[in-house]
């Protein structure tokens, strides 16, 4: 099929400016957008930049953006992508919310490798006695394997709402990765990962919006692994700082009530001997209770019924940690 | 200048692995990739790692499969290395983190991979190198090794006979560089890009094999290549041997599983050159659908899908739309890695002092004529770990101070003269099109004198045409097109080695076939072929194969198939 | 229709004019409302999984016996209980979960429950044409930015999985233009309001709220409408602080889901208890043509 590819294109060093070139070509319409790219290098224009590698969805060195989404270029074929607009071109750019270097290369030091460095992502394994296996059951193979799937593409950190106004945010890619060694078993720094991953910037700066699960080519559900990231500092009790007080706040008062006391979660995560931070409350207390919103924090807080078996179950779970 | 006492080129397996343990041996250490070692085509490698780890196996019956799989061309100091250190490097992976799949009992699992007579492959379901190229990864941040990402090295250094480091281009500002060191290890992987039906990335153009082999070092048995048997019709995109070792069946267009009529013993698990040739004759003989035949996997548990063969089945749905549990999937065979490379001994050590080389771009004799399924890994990792070993321990004996401004200097008038160039109507990329047609023809899974004579005349006339490419963009920042210049460069110059070396095999052995001449040959090629370059030649000659307390074993006369 | 309401935690707390707002626009749509009171909070999110799971299967397992789809009034509520159904779809986990914290009460879940948000009650249960025909003051145009609160969306397959995509994908804009208003597409409509962050990162949650509430203004809408009683909190509590963060003004009305289904159902914005919202509504009001207190 003959078909159209708009790329985008920006001058070494100026991410601001870019042009756009358009190809066409003769390709067969199975082949995949990275194979359409290389074949526009080869025969028409030597000076296009992209990077591309092991082109087959293993490496996630050839993501760009093709039609405003992020996209593994060797994993979309060509008829496809062409499918999506009317007239049938496909309009190339690079990956958003980072820096461009040149034409559709962008600065994976700052999207990635920085993000992933700064995780620790090395597992200290408790034995070093040769010769030997250590013992880990295939369950928890399977769950290290799924999350090792992940080729840093970057497709879930272009989705990212949190990323998309905050670049200091660890993000999704990151995140799955630091799954990778909190959850396996043979790393002997558990609660260190867990509490340093909770710190400004980790985990708890997410908004579990499900984004980044959605984006996801390989189903690794990123934002379920954050989740679970979630859950283990919760069940170590770790973690610090206003994001900690938030979930043992909520915790605490839907053990003690069956649901949820807002003001009280209002005020304990600002932190009960934080003054100014409570004090701060105040303004925004007193206007919403002159309109007739006044949820009651603490004894004042109404109990539901069956409040008591919410208790229960909390009590259960607390048992089996 | 940048100096590092052991300079590493290439972010692979291998690479990464020498880099590691050179570090843990007290030198310093740099490491000069093409990609982001995360990139590295090692990344989509889905293959396992043989050790003798059960109790019913022993290294030595690895290393008797070896040389079967190797058919005796092996040379059995190197195998013996690598059977008895299996074990060893296992535990060393285990420590360092990797995932593999575990049994029962939660211990490392083994399974069966074609050739071995015990199941001895360890795996991480389907896609172990993707798994394993991250934990090697995750060692080199742990490590803080100095890495050179998006750098390629444009030449070796050498100075009074001696390696003294590399010089490199960055890609980012186009700026060359001397790295200089004690050593380097080359570690630079696959030349596959010079065949067009290949399981290649695109790095894998032969880059430290040229390198070396300008620099001196001798290239040996370039005439074999493995091919693999599954790859997805069309594309050559590999479709891992884990799918027949977790029970997948090979069918032809009438639905029968054929091996039976080629070896009925191990089926699906038949050394690879066995069930390569078994497709084409069943292709050629009007059996295959089109050019290929079918993989049948709809009879798997369908628990494997979700976990095991999971890369397998994405794979397929993303680029096929074919759902493995349902579907047949037309596969073929295509070039995978070549078995032959830079000619070094069991530490890694090339002709060249000071120059080491491990991995795909190397040769010690480990395989043979021909690869036994899953010592590949195994012989990036303990022949990884020994080099680096050996390079960090290197005492060089010449200390005459290189001219580095000299040289420096001769390459940057080298890439100075290639920009002023201006670009023609022939672009580089279509060069290296012809050439890999050219290969894929002639020297490809079968081969005979005339093909491969007709082959090399058409190199050198395509050769002279790459004297006449140029450069279009000037500027230099994050410009590929010298990048492409001098990977066409290396690939013609090992074209020619590869194809001389072909012509001069006159038997069948592994992955090598003359259809001219079918028998394997035991009098006369039980040796390897060595090629130097003298003078701006290519001068061949034959080395013996190293036997060590196996002299005795049979090694008879026979039919190749 | 009978549902078993589940009115979560913060319509009943921090945005009580939607549980008033929902129980009267009810009525009208003859949805009888059971409500489900012996039940916990969903978790949101916030409390752990292993946790809200049993809560949750608590809950789904009453709604079961009394044989009633359980209607939410919250995307949060509906999202996150949605994917606790999915989980609890896997026999073993489910039988875990039964025989470990629900059997002591006698209670089972068996994995049946359905659970729907109001927004796809009045779509799939009432239905469009109906709802059109029983508007009685016409939305006359006006332009509403719809902003559905993340937990509605995504993850897609469980939210609006193929065989809803017809009713569910534009379900909020399908109600605004069967009520008369003008759908106004800004740039929150699928996103997060930035809720979730309050606590952790408020800089970041502020700034969420203002790109989402300025740009509605921008592209010239007169009100959000949300289904979501934490985006309301959000972008209605949070709005005047935004706005201070950003340094601009933003004054964006945010109307709940059944306040803007009842306004053009008849009823007046006292009945709506618009009076509540931190955000004034005036500028609704005035564009309906209401009497506005001066």
């Amino acid at each position: 099929m003959e078909v159209t590819l708009k790329v985008k294109r920006y001058e070494f060093g100026n991410d601001l400016g870019s042009s756009e070139q358009s190809y066409t070509i003769e390709i067969d319409g199975q082949d995949t957008l990275l194979d359409a790219l290389l074949q526009i290098r080869d025969e028409k224009d030597p000076t296009l930049g992209f990077r591309g590698s092991c082109r087959s969805g293993f490496c996630g060195d050839c993501t760009m953006t093709v039609h405003g989404k992020g996209a593994i270029t060797c994993r979309t074929k060509v008829e496809e992508a062409s499918k999506k607009s009317k007239d049938g071109v496909i309009p190339i750019a690079p990956m958003k919310l980072t820096k461009v270097v040149k034409d559709l290369i962008y600065d994976d030091e700052q999207f990635h490798w920085a993000k992933i460095k700064a995780t620790e992502p090395w597992v200290d394994v408790a034995s070093t006695v040769p010769d030997q296996d250590q013992k880990i059951s295939n369950e928890q193979v399977k769950e290290l394997r799924l999350a090792m799937s992940c080729t840093q593409c970057g497709l879930c950190d272009q989705g990212c709402v949190v990323l998309a106004i905050d670049k200091t945010y660890l993000g999704p890619g990151a995140l799955t990765k630091a799954f990778r060694t909190v959850h396996d078993s043979r790393d002997t720094r558990y609660k260190e990962r867990l509490d340093s991953l909770s710190g400004k910037r980790g985990m708890w700066d997410c908004a579990h919006c499900f984004e980044a699960s959605e984006h996801c080519p390989k189903g690794i559900e990123p934002t379920d692994r954050i989740f679970d990231l979630h859950d283990k500092v919760i069940k170590e009790d770790l973690g610090v700082g206003g994001a900690k007080r938030h979930y043992k706040s909520f915790a605490a008062s839907v053990k003690a009530d069956g649901w949820l006391d807002e003001a009280r979660l209002a005020i304990e995560s600002e932190g009960l001997g934080n003054v100014k931070g409570i004090l701060r409350l105040i303004p925004l207390a007193v206007k919403a209770a002159l309109r007739g919103k006044r949820p009651m924090p603490y004894f004042l807080h109404k109990k539901r019924p069956g409040h008591k078996k919410i208790r229960s179950i909390f009590e259960k779970w607390e048992v089996k940690k | 200048m940048l100096y590092h006492d052991v300079v590493v080129v290439g972010g692979g397996f291998a690479g990464m692995r020498a880099a590691l343990s050179a570090k843990a041996a007290g030198a310093n250490v740099g490491l000069i990739s093409k990609v982001h070692p995360m990139r590295s085509h090692s990344s989509g490698s889905h293959s396992g790692i043989n050790a003798s780890l059960k109790p019913h196996d022993s290294w030595e019956v690895h290393l008797q499969d070896t040389l079967k799989a190797g058919e005796y061309l092996n040379n059995q100091d190197a195998v013996e290395i690598l059977c008895k250190e299996a074990k060893t490097e296992i535990a060393t992976l285990e420590n360092f983190g990797m995932v593999f799949s575990r049994d029962e009992h939660g211990f490392i699992d083994v399974t069966n991979f074609s050739g071995s007579s015990i199941p001895r492959t360890a795996f991480s379901g389907d896609s172990l190198g993707h798994i394993l190229l991250q934990v090697l990864y995750e060692r080199i941040v742990r490590e803080q090794i100095v890495t050179y990402d998006e750098w390629m090295v444009s030449s070796i250094l050498v100075d009074n006979g001696s390696c003294r480091g590399v010089v490199a281009r960055e890609f980012k500002t186009g700026d060359l560089h001397i790295v200089s060191g004690k050593t380097v290890i080359l570690a630079t992987g696959n030349l596959g890009k010079l065949y067009q039906f290949s399981t290649c990335s695109l790095t894998g153009t032969g880059d430290g094999q040229a390198l070396a082999y300008r620099a001196g070092a001798s290239l040996v048995d370039m005439e074999f290549i493995q091919y693999a048997p599954t790859a997805i019709k069309r594309r050559g995109i590999l479709i891992t041997e884990m799918a027949r070792a977790m029970g997948g069946y090979l069918l032809n267009k009438n639905g029968d599983r054929f091996l039976k009529s080629y070896s009925p013993d191990l089926m699906e698990l038949a050394p690879r050159h066995i069930i390569n040739q078994a497709i084409f004759q069943e292709i050629s003989e009007g059996r295959g659908e089109g050019d290929s035949v079918f993989l049948d996997m709809r009879h798997l548990n369908r628990e494997m899908f979700s976990d095991q063969l999971r890369e397998t089945e994405y794979l397929l749905r993303d680029l096929e739309d074919l759902n493995p549990e349902k579907d047949l999937i037309p596969v073929q065979p295509a070039m995978h890695r070549p078995i032959g490379g830079i000619q070094t001994d069991t530490k890694g050590a090339t002709t060249v002092p000071g120059l080491f080389a491990v991995g795909e771009c190397s040769n010690n004799g480990s395989h043979g004529a021909g690869r036994l399924g899953g010592n590949s890994l195994l012989d990036n990792m303990v022949f990884g770990r020994l080099a680096g070993e050996a390079a960090a321990g290197y005492i060089s004996c010449d200390s005459s101070k290189i001219e580095l401004d000299r040289v420096f200097g001769k390459e940057q008038d080298k890439f100075g003269e290639l920009f002023n160039r201006d670009s023609t109507d022939e672009l580089p990329g279509m060069l290296r099109r012809e050439l890999s047609n050219i290969m894929d023809v002639h020297v490809g899974y079968r081969r005979d004198k005339l093909g491969l004579e007709n082959a090399l005349k058409l190199i050198t006339e395509l050769a002279a045409r790459t004297k006449k490419l140029g450069i279009s963009n000037k500027n230099a920042q994050f410009n590929m097109e010298p990048q492409m210049l001098l990977e066409l460069e290396f690939m013609m110059q090992l074209a020619r080695v590869m194809v001389r070396s072909a012509l001069s095999r006159e038997e069948s052995r592994g992955d090598h076939n003359r259809t001219d001449y079918p028998y394997t040959d035991n009098s006369n090629w039980l040796k390897h072929t060595v090629v130097t370059q003298v003078n701006g030649e290519d001068k061949l000659h034959y080395t013996e194969v190293v036997s060590t307390r196996w002299k005795e074993m049979e090694v008879e006369n026979g039919s190749h198939s | 229709m009978k549902y078993a309401f589940y009115p979560g935690c913060v319509s009943k707390g921090g945005t009580p004019e939607l549980y008033e707002a929902t129980v009267k626009v009810a009525e009208k749509l003859e949805f009888e409302l059971e409500e489900m009171r012996d039940v916990g909070c969903t978790g949101a999110g916030v409390l752990s999984r292993e946790i809200s799971d049993p809560i949750n299967a608590r809950t789904f397992a009453k709604a079961e016996a009394s044989n009633l789809p359980i209607m939410t009034i919250c995307s949060t509520c509906q999202g996150v209980m949605a994917q606790a159904q999915h989980r609890l779809k896997d026999e073993k986990y489910r039988n875990y979960i039964n025989s470990e914290f629900l059997s002591d009460e006698g209670l089972e879940y068996k994995g049946t429950v359905e659970i729907r948000h109001m927004l796809w009650a009045v779509v799939e249960d009432f239905g469009l044409d109906r709802l059109k025909n029983i508007v009685v003051r016409s939305l006359e145009g006006l332009p509403v930015a719809h902003f559905y609160g993340c937990y509605l969306r995504r993850p897609p397959e469980l939210m609006v999985p193929p065989e809803f995509k017809k009713t569910r994908k534009t379900a909020l804009e399908d109600v605004i233009e069967a009520l008369g208003g003008k759908v106004v597409k800004s740039s929150g409509r699928g996103k997060c309001c930035g809720f979730p962050i309050l606590t952790s990162n408020e800089d970041n949650s502020l700034q969420m709220c203002g790109d989402h509430t300025l740009d509605a203004k921008e592209k010239g809408a007169v009100t959000l409408v949300t289904p979501c009683p934490l985006c309301h909190l959000e972008l209605d509590g949070k709005q005047a602080d935004a706005a201070a963060y950003r340094g601009e003004d933003i004054n964006m009305p945010v109307l709940h889901l059944p306040q803007l289904i009842g306004l053009a159902l008849g009823f007046t914005a006292k009945e709506m208890a618009m009076q509540r919202h931190l955000v004034s509504t005036e500028p609704v009001e005035m564009a309906l043509g209401f009497e506005v207190k001066a």
